[in-house]
Parts: structure tokens; sequence; C-alpha cells
């Protein structure tokens, strides 16, 4: 026998004949007897005691998954979980602005001095690093919560149960359970959200999934809630509750989101992305002791950091489109003032007004800087504003620029159903490689807000 | 004035641009569209010829005018078209595929049961809509999408309905089969192919859960019907619709009485994985294979769930949730004493 080099064309030819001798089900017996390997080496290594562990789990997940108690604990983990974020991250922020602010007037005193032009100064840091300091300083302290109060959750092995406790409600929209898992990762961030759909198997529940992500609330548009959860909400309660009602608003606001969710998601799959419920298998991990350390990486630097850097990467040209704005005048009006007026008929229609719209086009790269931009145009100054007390807000608000409770709910609606950010159209491109179904992603959320917003401000104006 | 000239004129500007924009444009879609249309008609033309010849038959200008449902004068121009562009020949009298009109028509029937495997298994499409959307879908797939496609799909020899999926090289490996009708009556027969046209007939196979892969055994065969019986069920077959159904020797029995769906098994029972489904193929069969759903697994209910769906199962040691569509794609048994180490110490235990 010599030993001779196969010509590789009749190898993979020889391959080919032979993989169609094996026969279809070759994939089942290797995978049989890959655990019947598993088992032999397991029983010969592993001493099994009593599955006590087990039991105690089995005990937990008749409670969580309860009929009765299910809901509502899911429900009072989600108010739990947005309290202490409210409550935790209001002290912080205030002493971040303050820090950013105290270096800012440094700053431009300092530039002043060297005798740089005015413009080069306003535009540098009452524009670009005035809008950098608000995004850090109001999404930092709720995301650096937030986010490890989430991983906690998930690696307790909760939130597979949360998506057990869902499932109906998606089945019965034609969508995949595990999408409750992905919504949930959409509180955190929608781009994360979206990136987290590859959990899905299936493309068409991948993309309802998808499509569907931005109804759930992210931490850029938290912060806009929360402001008037507190000043129109809470303000309605004694101080001592107030905190509390403010979190019940936003879970109330969330669940509005879960509704628009499934209401979409039904939608799309009986529309253009028609199709059966695919495979869905689910794995309910044991509960585990959460490991603190982990917990602070992932949620820290996997998470928060990243988040941060792209909010900053997108806030900063924002700092400087708004300053330009408010500091161009055309026959002694800003450019900002001038298109807030052009809006203002159709944010009439849909009970807001031209400035909240004007701040919605600004901030479609990053949701957080809406409230500033409206409190930068209303003011009439050519900068963000600083971050004021909730009290000041609410006085600019109601007393100067009429503000009612519809101009709060629709504002509130709006900022749950309005188009993704850009961060969030990109990652749907990146996910989907189709120009048509990030079209739809962007534009179907927009749709689903004037809609919604008409429809409320018509009937309030008829009725109330 | 001069404003509505202006507006007039740059009107009729973007107008023009619109149309005539290369690529994109309305003249460039036009062109496209009728070239796409002229491939369909080609293809389908060449699907008609190689599957007349595939039954050995010869085809004819009547038989593919009544194929494409076209007048016979565009049939004859589709012929000549075809024939400069030697696809086709009719100098034998008969008309024949050329090797280049034979490799173009396999392209076509390839992307087409790529296309119905990718539909049924991978996206989950139900089997009654796959063959309308594969017959649109094999008119745009190129050569190198279906070599993806068929990598993705782990290069699978048939397609759901059990025909066989050339290769690149346009091998295709014969079915060998007979039809249900001619089988003798008791003998196991394994399902190797459903006819998938007329539909009528072959929704109604597919409602009795007959897939190829499945074994069944004819328990009666009168004039009016046949009785067939897959081991966990009866199926009551006219003769037109069971003649749609090929078969061919039975590697092995019909599925034992006593065996059920896992969606069937109550909480407190313990059972043991019999089967997978064969209609459960593709990317959920693997997935459930990978979570230990092979033959022999012990199951049990971890988790009911008050609105019915999904349900928690416990398998090798974790818990599954699986709604009661996978559900029913696994068999079992609740027989007790098995080969299996894992099943057999329990009962042990017992």
């Amino acid at each position: 026998m010599t030993a001779k080099v196969a010509d590789p064309k009749t190898v993979l030819l020889r391959a080919d004949h032979l993989r169609r001798q094996i026969g279809d089900d070759f994939r089942d017996r290797i995978v049989s007897s890959l655990y019947a390997d598993a088992r032999r080496i397991a029983d010969r290594s592993v001493r099994v005691g009593a599955e006590q562990k087990w039991d105690w789990d089995q005990k937990v997940d008749r409670i969580v998954t309860s009929p009765v108690l299910g809901l509502p604990i899911m429900l009072g983990i989600l108010a739990l979980v947005f309290w202490i974020t409210i409550v935790g991250a209001n002290y912080p922020s205030q002493m971040l602005a303050e820090f950013f602010f105290v270096v800012e007037s440094t700053a431009v005193a300092l530039f002043t001095d060297w005798g740089v032009p005015a413009w080069i100064t306003g535009f540098i840091w009452n524009g670009v690093f005035r809008g950098l300091s608000w995004v850090v300083s109001v999404m930092l302290p709720p995301m650096a919560i937030f986010f490890p109060l989430f991983t906690i959750l998930e690696d307790l092995g909760y939130l597979p149960r949360v998506a057990f406790n869902l499932d109906w409600l998606f089945r019965k929209s034609g969508a995949h359970g595990k999408q409750a898992l992905t919504m949930a990762m959409g509180f955190g961030c929608n781009a994360a959200g979206v990136t987290a759909t590859r959990v899905i198997d299936s493309p068409r529940e991948r993309l309802i999934a998808i499509l569907t992500n931005n109804f759930v609330p992210c931490n850029g548009r938290f912060p806009t809630l929360i402001m008037l959860a507190t000043i129109f909400v809470a303000a309605a309660f004694p101080p001592a509750f107030a905190s509390f009602a403010a979190a019940g608003a936003v879970v109330g606001v969330v669940l509005i989101g879960v509704g628009f969710t499934l209401l979409a998601s039904w939608l799309l799959a009986r529309t253009v992305l028609q199709g059966e419920a695919s495979a869905f298998t689910l794995e309910l991990p044991p509960y585990r002791r959460p490991s603190i350390l982990r917990i602070l990486y992932t949620s820290l630097i996997d998470r928060t950091i990243f988040v941060l850097w792209r909010a900053i990467m997108t806030a900063a040209p924002a700092g400087a489109v708004i300053w330009i704005l408010a500091n161009i005048n055309i026959a002694g009006v800003s450019l900002a003032q001038r298109s807030a007026d052009f809006l203002d008929l159709l944010g009439f229609a849909i009970g807001l007004d031209g400035v909240i719209l004007l701040a919605y086009v600004i901030a479609i790269p990053a949701n957080e800087i809406v409230v500033p931009t409206m409190l930068m145009i209303y003011m009439g100054v050519g900068m963000m504003s600083d971050v004021t007390s909730y009290g000041e807000i609410r006085t600019l608000l109601v007393e100067q620029q009429g503000w009612t409770m519809l101009t709060a709910i629709n504002l509130m609606l709006f900022s749950l159903l309005h188009n993704p950010c850009a961060t969030t159209i990109i990652t749907i491109w990146k996910e989907t490689r189709s120009a048509r179904w990030t079209t739809i992603g962007a534009l179907m959320p927009l749709a689903f807000a004037f809609a919604v917003t008409f429809a409320v401000a018509t009937l309030w104006r008829i009725f109330a | 004035m001069t404003d509505s000239i202006s507006v007039w004129l740059l009107s009729l500007l973007l107008l023009a641009l619109a149309a005539a924009w290369p690529n994109v444009g309305l003249w460039a879609q036009w062109k496209r569209s009728l070239a796409q249309r002229d491939r369909r008609l080609f293809e389908d033309a060449l699907k008609h010829f190689i599957t007349w010849e595939h039954r050995s038959q010869a085809a004819t200008p009547e038989s593919l005018a009544g194929a494409l449902a076209l007048s016979q004068r565009r049939t004859l121009d589709l012929i000549v078209r075809m024939e400069t562009r030697g696809l086709v020949r009719s100098d034998t009298g008969a008309l024949t595929l050329t090797p280049e009109g034979e490799r173009w028509a396999l392209h076509v029937v390839r992307a087409h049961r790529l296309w119905e495997t990718y539909l049924s298994d991978d996206a989950g499409m139900p089997m009654e809509r796959v063959h309308r959307a594969a017959e649109i879908a094999e008119h745009q797939l190129s050569a190198e999408n279906l070599d993806q496609l068929d990598a993705h799909l782990g290069h699978p020899e048939s397609d759901p309905h059990g025909d066989p999926i050339p290769t690149v090289e346009g091998a295709v490996k014969p079915l060998d089969a007979v039809a249900l009708t001619e089988w003798p009556q008791g003998e196991p027969a394994r399902v190797v192919h459903i006819e998938d046209e007329p539909d009528v007939i072959f929704r109604q196979i597919v409602a009795a859960g007959l897939r190829p892969g499945s074994t069944i055994r004819i328990l009666e065969n009168s004039p009016q019907r046949l009785v067939v019986s897959d081991g966990s069920a009866e199926h009551r077959l006219a003769h037109v619709v069971a003649a749609n159904i090929q078969v061919a020797e039975a590697q092995r029995a019909t599925r034992p009485t006593g065996t059920r769906r896992l969606s069937e098994l109550r909480a407190g029972e313990a059972a043991e994985v019999f089967e997978l489904d064969v209609s459960c193929r593709g990317f959920s069969r693997r997935r459930l294979l990978d979570l230990g759903m092979t033959p022999q697994a012990r199951v049990e209910v971890a988790l009911d769930n008050p609105f019915g769906d999904p349900r928690g199962f416990r398998v090798r040691g974790t818990t599954i949730a699986l709604r009661k569509q996978q559900a029913d794609k696994v068999w079992i048994k609740t027989q007790k004493v098995s080969h299996d180490p894992e099943s057999a110490a329990e009962v042990t235990h017992a």
C-alpha cells in the first residue's frame, strides 16, 4: 500500500456520496449517543443526593407562575424597580448637574479671559458641553441603578418565569414568548432590546419583536415620564406618597406600552408577517444566588457605560444643533422659534405644541435631550437650560406655557409611542439588513403615536 | 407667471428623472419586470419538460400549452425562442431538453424544493402553504442563494413532501416507491412522498397527520376507502387521496399502542420519550433534541400553566417550557421497563 494524497474533488464527491447513505435521522442518533455517553460518565463520577433543591425551586415556581399571584408579583417587582430608580437617582443627578455647571462656568470664564470669540465659547461650552452634561447627569444615575437591579432579576432566573407567565398573551398575538425578555431588555435601551431579539430563533417572530421593541420606554425616555409623573400625577398626592404615585404612573405608562406591543404584534402577524407560531422552547433554569461582582461588571461595564457612551456620541452633535438653531436669528426671530411656530398647528392637533414637536425632531439622535431642549425654547434662552427643580419646571409649563393635563397625558403617550431614536434605527438596520423593515420599524411607531395622541386630544376636547 | 412656468418645468424635470433614472427609474423597472416575466415563462416551461422526462413521457407543444395555460400561437413562439437559446430541441420528433436546458431546469427544481424545505422546517410555515410560496420564490433565487440555503439547512436530501432535492451537480436520487393503493394490506409501510397537487387532496393528507417518514399499516381496503393506522390513530382515505401517497418498505413497525403525545401527560405522571414526530423537522427538531428530548429520556410535568400554555416539563434534570404545539410533536409511553440505565434506576427506586 502506498500512501497517496487524494484529489480534493474525489474526497468531496466520496463524502457527498457517503452522506447520502447515512439516512435522515443521523442527527437524532448522534444526539442520542451524546446523551447516552454523558449519562454514563455522569453515573460513574457524579453522586446525586435527593433532589431537594429542585423541590424548593418547584415551590417557588408554583408561586411566581400561579394564576392569582403571578401577575401581581410581576407588577410589584416592576414597580419596586422603578421606585428605587426614581428615588435613588434624584440626588446623584442633581450633584452631577451641579458639578458640570461649575466646570462649564469656570471654562466659560477662562475662555472669556483668553479673548476667545463669544460664539466659539458659546458653541463649545453652552452647546456641545451642556448637551453632554445633561445626558450624563440625567441618564447615568438611573442607569447605574436600573441596570444592576435588572441584572439581579436576570441572574436570579426570574426573567424566564416572566416569559413563561406572559407567553399566552404573545401566542395570541402571533408572537414569541421570549419577546417578553427582549422587552425587559428594552427598558434599559431599545437598541439593546433589538439586539437581544437574537434569542428568538424564528425569523418571523424575531422581526415582530424587533419592530415592536420601541413600545417599551427606554432609559432615555424614563426621565421625561418620571418628570411628568412627578409634576402632574404626584403633585396631586401628599408628599409622603408622591414617589409611590410617580412610580405607579410610570408602571401605568409601561402597561400601556405593553398593550401597544401586543396590539402591534397582532397587527403585524395578521398583515405583513403572516405565519404560524414557530417552535417555542424556553429553559427555566434553577434559581441561583446572584453573584454581586459579576452583576456590577456586566451591568456597569457592559450596559451602563456602553449605552452612556452611545448617548454621549449622539448628544454632543445634537447639543451643537440646538445651539445653532437657537442662536441664528432671521429678522429678529431665532430659527428654533420659527420652526416651532411652523409645527404649532400639527402640535395642537395632537394635544401638544410646536415646541414639543421640534424638541422631538432635534432629539431623534437621543431621546434624553427632549426635556432640556423643550425648556430651552420655551425660555427663549440661547442654550439648553440647567437642571432646575421640578417646582420651577411646573411653574414654567403650567402657568406660562398653558400646559394642561391633556398636554401631560399626550406627551407621555407620544414619548412612549413615537419613532425610535437614531441608534435604535441603525441597530434595526444592522439586525435586519433590510431598508424596508428599517423604514417600517421607524415609521410604524410614529404613525401609532400620531393616531393615538390625535384621538385622545379630539375626545378630550369634545368631552372635557 | 414666471413662477408657475418654473414650477411646471421643475415637475416635468422630476418626472423625467423618475422615469429615466438608471436601475431604479420606471423605465429600468419596466425592463426588469419584462425580463423577470420572461424568466418565469422559460422556467415554468423547463419544469414542465423535466417533469415529463422523469415520467419517461415525451412533452409535446400541446402538453406545454396546457401546463402553462398559453395559446397555441404563444406556445409555439416560446418553443422557438427556447430553441434559439439552445434549451430544447425538437429535431428528434419529441421536445427534449438539451444539456444546457436540463441544467437550468434542475436549478429551478432545486430552488423550489430547497425553498419549500426552508419555509416548512426553518420558518415554520404550514405545509399546505409552502408549495405556492415556492412557486414564486423559485424564479428569484440565484445559484449562490441556493448554495447558501443548502448549507444553512444542512444539505437536506428531500423536501417536506418527500421529493428528492437535486445536488449542485444535478444528481437526483430516484424515488423508489409505489402508490399506497397498491401496497399489501397489513404490511407496515413508510410514507416516502406526498404529491403536493391537487391542493385539496394534499390538505386532506396533511390534516390526517401523515408525512414523509410516517410508518403506517393498511387495516382495511374496500372499494370505497382505505383505512390506515399509524399506531396511534386511524385515518379513512378515499382511493383518489391514497393514490397521491407513495410508500416503500418500512424500516420499523408502527408506533406501539399506548404511545401518547407529551401534551397529554398529566401532572404527577412520569413517562419516557418514545420518538419525535416525523413532522417535526429541521430547526425545531434539533432544538428539541438538544434539550434532551431523545428516545428513552424520562419526562414529567414540572409546571402546569393556568392559561394552558406553555407547560413546564422536567427532562434530564432541567425544566423546559413547551407550547402545546411543540409538546404535540413528542411521542411518549408510560411503560416503565426499559434498557436505559437512567429509567432503569428510577424503576428500582420505586
